[in-house]
């Protein structure tokens, strides 16, 4: 699991907005894509790409990819 | 089940006539309405689609919940209906652009739980737009796929997929 794979899988779940310039520290809730569905979208990505589920607290206290990234790390590591 | 329900943070009623501005809005937003088939569009004829709906609902036909905040202020709407046998069709899903991140998953769980366990069914069926590329990576997490055309996904789930569905979203709202 590397963290340019990981912010690329991330930015596909963004289908409106232009992502190429995501990078691990781009903070994803400031944009206006950002919603519900995003986090559900986000969710299954994870899920699918790593067999790890985030949960409500880890989507609530990210605020930049990495943060996503390091959680999605430690599940994986367990 | 007496409505409105408080469940998952948010609270669940039937749709009424007083709610046609909202819908309207939600349908006509731009980037929602990319979705949805072509809708009534005043808020007239939205009103008089209600009017017949409350018909269905009163038959048993069909379930249009408005799902708000505590503060009940409205934030999305999902409808249950094509009830055939134990069958029907879940859908109709709009969420406001500004509900929280999690109202979403909420209200899908919530519609869930009144097919499966409410009503009794055996079986949701699905059918979404292939450009809706975030509840497509969605339902294929859950639902097997059983056709498609031109502009949309089929899909359908059977009560262990739903059993599975259920586990994963409410240890998601549960952790918050």
């Amino acid at each position: 699991m590397d963290i340019k794979s990981f912010v690329q899988n991330f930015a596909e779940q963004f289908d409106d907005i232009d992502t190429s310039g995501f990078t691990p520290e781009t903070q994803f809730k400031e944009n206006e894509e950002w919603s519900s569905m995003t986090a559900l979208s986000v969710i299954a990505m994870v899920d699918q790409n790593y067999s790890v589920q985030l949960t409500g607290n880890d989507i609530r206290g990210s605020s930049t990819i990495l943060d996503i990234f390091n959680i999605v790390s430690e599940k994986v590591k367990q | 089940m007496i409505f409105p329900v408080k469940q998952f943070g948010l609270i669940f009623r039937l749709v009424e006539e007083k709610d046609a501005a909202f819908i309207l809005s939600l349908r006509t937003d731009p980037k929602l309405s990319r979705y949805l088939n072509s809708t009534a569009d005043s808020l007239k004829q939205q009103q008089g689609w209600i009017r017949n709906y409350k018909k269905r609902e009163k038959r048993g036909e069909e379930y249009y919940f408005l799902f708000a905040d505590e503060r009940e202020m409205p934030l999305g709407v999902i409808r249950l209906y094509n009830i055939l046998g134990k069958t029907y069709t879940g859908g109709s899903w709009l969420v406001s652009p500004g509900a929280d991140e999690f109202a979403a998953i909420s209200s899908d769980l919530f519609l869930l739980i009144f097919g499966f366990e409410v009503l009794g069914m055996e079986q949701c069926l699905i059918d979404t737009r292939k450009s809706n590329k975030k509840v497509v990576r969605y339902h294929r997490m859950f639902s097997r796929q059983t056709g498609e055309d031109e502009d949309n996904f089929y899909f359908e789930m059977d009560k262990a997929d739903y059993c599975r569905k259920r586990e994963f979203l409410t240890k998601i709202i549960n952790d918050k």
